[in-house]
C-alpha cells in the first residue's frame, strides 16, 4: 500500500468495488422497486410496479400539514436523540478508555446490555422509570419536590428510550479513536498547563471528531427511521415518520405512500450525514494538512470548566451508568419472575420455567442458533466488504466517492420497513435462493452502513509513520498489512463486528418479512409472541445474552489486545 | 343472525369463488408421506396450543407429512400472502376477521367449505371470510376502585368521572375499530354514518393515553396512569386474574364487540386436503378446549361441552348472538380514511 493516491489512482475504485458490487446485487434492487412504487398514483396491491409515473404521493404528503409536521417533528427528535447520546456518551467513553484493561470486558458488556436487551424490557424500564409513581418521581418526593405526572408519553419519553439504546453506537465509534489518542498527545497538553477537564475538551474532542462523526451519523439515521421505541413510548402522542411507514406499509396496504415517505425521509437525512460529513471536515483542516488557526479559550470558560467541568463529567457519567444498568436489574429480576406477561411490574414468585423453556424447549433453542450463525456470518461478509472501503474513504479518495459513500449508507436511512416492502415485491426471486442465503444478503446490506462508518474513523486513526517505518526497515505491503496495519485497527475491528454481529442478532422488522418455517430468528420468534402476549422468556433471552457476551468478551480479551498497542 | 343483503351477495360471491376448488379438490390426492403444510400464526401460547392439539392429531392421521410453521404478527403475514396471491408459500394463515373477509374478497384466501367438517357447526358469523377459530371480542375493561358505579354500557365511557383517565386504543387495530363503531353506533351512527363517533371521541379528550397494545395498557394500569380503556375480554381476564384483580371486564347491554381469530386457506394451495383436516383439527373439541382454558379464547362451534367453571369467563350461546357485528367491506375500505382523521383528530 505504498504510493499516494495521485500515484495508484486506481486502487480507490478497486477497495470501493466489492462493497458497491454487493450492494447492487442485493439493495438496488428493492430500492428501485420502492422508488417505483413512490411514483404510483394510487395504491393497488396486485398491479404491476412499472406505471405511468405520478407525483400524486409527493404532492399529497407535502399538501399535508399533519404529514410535514411529522416529518420535522421526526428530525428534531432525531437531533434531539443524538444530542443527548452525545451527551451521556462521550464521559462513558472517556471512562471506558481510561478503565484498566481487566476491567474492560465487563465494561463493554455494560455498555452493549440495551442491545442485548429486548427493546419491550427496555421500555418498561423507561417507563418504571417516569411512570407517576415511578423512579425519578419517588426520588424526587425524597427531596419534598412535587411529582411530574407527564413525563410519560412524551417526545421526552422516547428521546431518553433512544437515546439509551444508541448510545453503545456513540460510545463504540468513540471508544476506538479515542484509544487512538497518543498519550504523548496528552502529556504535551499538560505540560501546556491545560488540566484533565481542558485537555478534554482542546485535544481529545478535536482528535475524536471522526469518531464522533461516525456516531452522530449513525445515531441520527437509526433515531429518525425509529417506530417500535415511538410506538411504545410515545403512545400515540408522539408521531414519526416511521410509525406512519409502517401503518401506510402494513394496515392500510398503501404502499405508495408508505415509499414515498420514506424516500422524502432518506432525503432529508442524507442531506444532514454530508453536512455532519462536510462540517468534520472544516473542523479538522489537520487531515488536510490545510493550515489550522490557533484558537485560545477565553480564560473565564477555561476557570468554568475546571470548577464545574468534573463534577457535571461524573453527574452525566453516572447518569448514563445507571441508564445502561437498568435494564439489566429489571432482566435479572423478570427472568425468574412467574407472571403470564412479561410487562408484569412487580415480582409475584420464584420460578425457573422461562429459563427451562428457552433452553430446552427446542423451538427458542433453534430459534437461537439460527440467528447466531446468521449473525456471524453477517459479521464476518460484512467487515470483509467493509474494510476495503474504510480504506478507500480514509485514503484512497477519487472523484465520485462521495456520492458512492452516500449510496453506501442509504440503508441505514430508509425505514427498514420500507426495505421490506421493496423485498416484498421481489418475493419470488428472493424464494428462489436458499433462505439463509438470501437472509444473509439482507442483513449484511443493513449492516454494512455501520461498519464502514466504524471502521472508517478507525483507519484515519491509524499512525502512518509506523507502516513508513516498517517500510523502511523493509517489510512489503502484504506484512505491513498484517504485522503494523492489522494489529492497528483490532480495537475498530472488534467494535465493527460486534456490532454487525448485534444488528443482525436483533433485527426483526425486515427479517419477518422474509422468514420462512426453516429459518425462524430468536427476533422473529419473539417477536410474533409479543404480537399475540410476551411471556417473560424474553427475559430469559436477554439474561443469557449478558451472561454469553461478558463471557465472550473475557475469552476474547485473552486472545486479541483490546486495546492499541501505543496507548499504553 | 339475519343475513343481510350485502352479506348475501358475499356468500354468493364467496361460492361462485369456491366453485372451482371444489373441482380441483377432487384432483387432489389424499395427502402422503412427505407433504409439508405451511402456517403462519402468531407465536408464544397460540404456537403452542396448535403444536399440542392440532399437529399431533393430523400426525397420528397422516403419518409423515410435516408441519412448519411461519410466526409473525398479521400485518407482515397478511402483506406477504398479499405479495404471493396465486403462488402462496403459506398453505393456512390466521387472520383477524375484517382482513379475512377482505382477503376472500381479494382472491388471497379462499371462502369456507363444508369440505370441512366442523364446518356445519360453526356459529353463523364464523361462516365468513374463512373459518372463525375463535372469537375474542372486545369490550369496556376498567378499575372498579375508581368506577362510582359498575360499568354497564358503552355510554359509561363517557360518564364525567372518567374524564381524563381513559387510555383510547389506537386505530386502525382491533381495539381501536371496536371503539369507534361502537362510539358511533351508541350515539345514533354506523359505519356508513361515522363521523358522530368520531365527534362523540374527541368530546372524551384529553386522554389520559392513547393504548397500542394491550400489553401496553396493562402497563399502563399497573402504572396508575389510565383507570379505564377497550380491550379483548380474554386477555384483560388473564391479566386480571394473575397481577390486577382490580380490573373489571363490563359486559355491556349494547353487547362486546365481535373480534375473531380466522384460518384462512389460500387460493392455490397444494396441499388442499391436508390444509382442511388441518382446520378441521383446529376447530375439534381438544384444540378450542385449550384455547378456552388457556387463554379464555371463545369457541366458534356449537357442539362444545364447556366445564361449569369456565363457562362464566367466555362468551357463549345467548352472548354469540349479542355480539355486535359490522359491515366490514365498509369499514376496510374507510380504513385509510378513518386512519387519517384518527391521527389527526383524536390521537394527534
Amino acid at each position: 500500500m505504498t504510493g499516494t493516491p495521485a500515484q495508484r489512482p486506481f486502487f480507490g475504485p478497486i477497495l470501493a468495488f466489492p462493497v458497491t458490487f454487493w450492494l447492487l446485487l442485493t439493495f438496488a434492487a428493492p430500492f428501485a422497486v420502492l422508488t417505483l412504487l413512490s411514483l404510483h398514483e394510487y395504491p393497488d396491491p396486485f398491479g404491476p410496479v412499472l406505471q405511468a409515473p405520478s407525483t400524486a404521493q409527493f404532492t399529497a404528503i407535502f399538501g399535508d400539514e399533519f404529514l410535514v409536521r411529522v416529518i420535522i417533528e421526526t428530525l428534531l427528535l432525531g437531533a434531539g436523540v443524538t444530542a443527548l447520546t452525545v451527551l451521556l456518551g462521550y464521559p462513558l467513553a472517556l471512562w471506558l478508555v481510561r478503565l484498566p484493561l481487566r476491567w474492560r470486558p465487563l465494561a463493554f458488556a455494560v455498555i452493549l446490555i440495551p442491545l442485548l436487551t429486548n427493546v419491550v424490557v427496555r421500555s418498561l424500564g423507561i417507563v418504571l422509570l417516569l411512570a407517576p409513581d415511578g423512579l425519578i418521581n419517588q426520588a424526587l418526593g425524597l427531596l419534598g419536590i412535587p411529582p411530574f405526572r407527564h413525563m410519560l408519553y412524551t417526545h421526552g419519553a422516547v428521546a431518553l428510550a433512544l437515546a439509551q439504546v444508541f448510545m453503545p453506537f456513540m460510545v463504540l465509534a468513540l471508544y476506538d479513536v479515542l484509544q487512538g489518542t497518543s498519550p504523548r498527545v496528552h502529556e504535551a497538553a499538560e505540560s501546556l498547563g491545560a488540566s484533565r477537564i481542558v485537555r478534554v475538551f482542546l485535544v481529545d474532542v478535536p482528535l475524536s471528531l471522526p469518531g464522533l462523526r461516525a456516531g452522530i451519523i449513525i445515531v441520527f439515521l437509526m433515531a429518525s427511521t425509529a417506530y417500535v421505541s415511538a410506538t411504545l413510548l410515545g403512545g400515540k402522542k408522539v408521531w414519526t415518520t416511521g410509525m406512519l411507514v409502517w401503518q401506510e406499509a402494513l394496515q392500510n396496504l398503501n404502499a405508495p405512500m408508505a415509499a414515498a415517505l420514506s424516500l422524502v425521509m432518506t432525503l432529508a437525512s442524507t442531506l444532514f450525514a454530508l453536512s455532519m460529513i462536510w462540517i468534520t471536515r472544516r473542523l479538522t483542516p489537520w487531515r488536510s494538512a490545510a493550515p489550522s488557526g490557533f484558537r485560545r479559550l477565553p480564560g473565564w470558560i477555561i476557570r468554568m470548566l475546571d470548577l464545574f467541568g468534573p463534577a457535571i463529567g461524573k453527574v452525566l457519567l453516572v447518569c448514563s451508568l445507571l441508564l445502561l444498568l437498568l435494564p439489566l436489574v429489571l432482566v435479572v429480576i423478570q427472568s425468574f419472575n412467574d407472571v403470564p406477561q412479561a410487562t408484569v411490574a412487580g415480582f409475584r414468585a420464584f420460578t425457573l420455567k422461562w429459563y427451562e423453556r428457552v433452553l430446552f424447549g427446542g423451538a427458542y433453542a433453534a430459534s437461537f442458533w439460527i440467528s447466531v450463525q446468521l449473525a456471524a456470518a453477517t459479521a464476518i461478509v460484512a467487515i470483509s466488504l467493509a474494510l476495503p472501503a474504510a480504506f478507500a474513504l480514509a485514503r484512497h479518495r477519487f472523484p465520485g466517492l462521495t456520492g458512492l459513500a452516500a449510496f453506501w449508507t442509504l440503508p441505514l436511512s430508509l425505514p427498514h420497513v420500507a426495505i421490506g416492502v421493496g423485498m416484498l415485491k421481489l418475493l419470488q426471486v428472493f424464494t428462489a435462493i436458499p433462505s439463509f442465503l438470501g437472509m444473509l444478503a439482507v442483513h449484511v446490506v443493513l449492516v454494512l452502513p455501520f461498519s464502514i462508518t466504524l471502521l472508517q474513523a478507525s483507519v484515519e486513526q491509524l499512525d502512518k509513520a509506523q507502516e513508513d517505518a516498517a517500510a523502511s526497515l523493509g517489510a512489503s505491503a502484504p506484512w505491513r498489512f498484517f504485522l503494523i496495519v492489522m494489529p492497528g485497527l483490532a480495537p475498530g475491528l472488534l467494535a465493527a463486528s460486534i456490532m454487525s454481529f448485534l444488528i443482525s442478532f436483533g433485527e426483526v422488522t425486515v427479517t419477518s418479512f422474509l422468514t420462512t418455517a426453516r429459518m425462524t430468528t430468536l427476533p422473529v420468534r419473539i417477536y410474533a409472541e409479543a404480537s399475540f402476549s410476551l411471556e417473560p422468556t424474553v427475559h430469559a433471552v436477554s439474561a443469557i445474552l449478558i451472561v454469553g457476551t461478558v463471557v465472550l468478551l473475557m475469552i476474547l480479551n485473552r486472545l486479541v489486545r483490546l486495546d492499541r498497542l501505543y496507548a499504553r | 343472525m339475519t343475513i343481510t343483503r350485502r352479506q348475501a351477495g358475499g356468500l354468493i360471491l364467496g361460492a361462485a369463488l369456491a366453485a372451482p376448488l371444489h373441482f380441483t379438490r377432487t384432483a387432489h390426492a389424499q395427502p402422503k408421506a412427505g407433504d409439508e403444510l405451511v402456517v403462519g400464526i402468531w407465536g408464544g401460547a397460540q404456537e403452542r396450543i396448535v403444536r399440542e392439539h392440532v399437529e399431533k392429531a393430523l400426525l397420528a392421521k397422516y403419518p409423515g407429512v410435516k408441519i412448519s410453521y411461519v410466526l409473525g404478527g398479521t400485518p407482515e403475514r397478511r402483506a406477504r400472502a398479499y405479495a404471493e396471491r396465486g403462488r402462496p408459500s403459506f398453505d393456512v394463515i390466521y387472520l383477524n376477521i375484517f382482513e379475512s373477509r377482505q382477503a376472500v374478497r381479494d382472491g388471497v384466501t379462499q371462502a369456507p367449505t363444508d369440505a370441512v367438517p366442523q364446518f356445519a357447526n360453526l356459529y353463523d358469523v364464523a361462516k365468513l371470510g374463512g373459518y372463525g377459530v375463535a372469537f375474542n371480542p372486545v369490550t369496556v375493561v376498567y378499575d372498579k376502585r375508581k368506577a362510582s358505579k359498575p360499568v354497564t354500557s358503552w355510554q359509561d365511557l363517557w360518564n364525567p368521572e372518567w374524564r381524563g383517565r381513559i387510555a383510547w386504543p389506537s386505530y386502525p387495530g382491533a381495539q381501536g375499530t371496536a371503539g369507534l363503531l361502537m362510539a358511533a353506533r351508541i350515539f345514533g351512527g354506523s359505519e356508513n354514518a361515522i363521523d358522530i363517533g368520531f365527534r362523540k371521541i374527541r368530546e372524551l379528550k384529553p386522554f389520559a393515553a392513547i393504548q397500542g397494545s394491550q400489553d401496553q395498557l396493562f402497563g399502563m394500569f399497573d402504572q396508575g396512569v389510565a383507570d379505564i380503556s377497550i380491550e379483548f375480554g380474554s386477555f384483560t381476564r388473564s391479566y386480571a386474574e394473575s397481577r390486577n384483580p382490580n380490573i373489571e371486564i363490563a359486559n355491556p347491554v349494547e353487547g362486546q364487540a365481535l373480534a375473531m381469530n380466522v384460518a384462512c386457506i389460500t387460493v392455490g394451495t397444494r396441499n388442499q386436503k391436508l390444509a382442511e383436516e388441518w382446520v378441521n383439527l383446529h376447530l375439534s373439541a381438544p384444540c378450542m378446549l385449550a384455547y378456552a382454558q388457556q387463554i379464555y379464547y371463545s369457541p366458534t362451534v356449537k357442539n362444545l361441552s364447556i366445564p361449569a367453571d369456565l363457562q362464566p369467563k367466555l362468551v357463549l350461546g345467548p352472548d354469540v348472538a349479542k355480539l355486535v357485528d359490522f359491515d366490514w367491506d365498509v369499514v376496510i375500505r374507510n380504513q385509510p380514511a378513518w386512519t387519517n382523521r384518527f391521527n389527526r383528530e383524536i390521537a394527534g
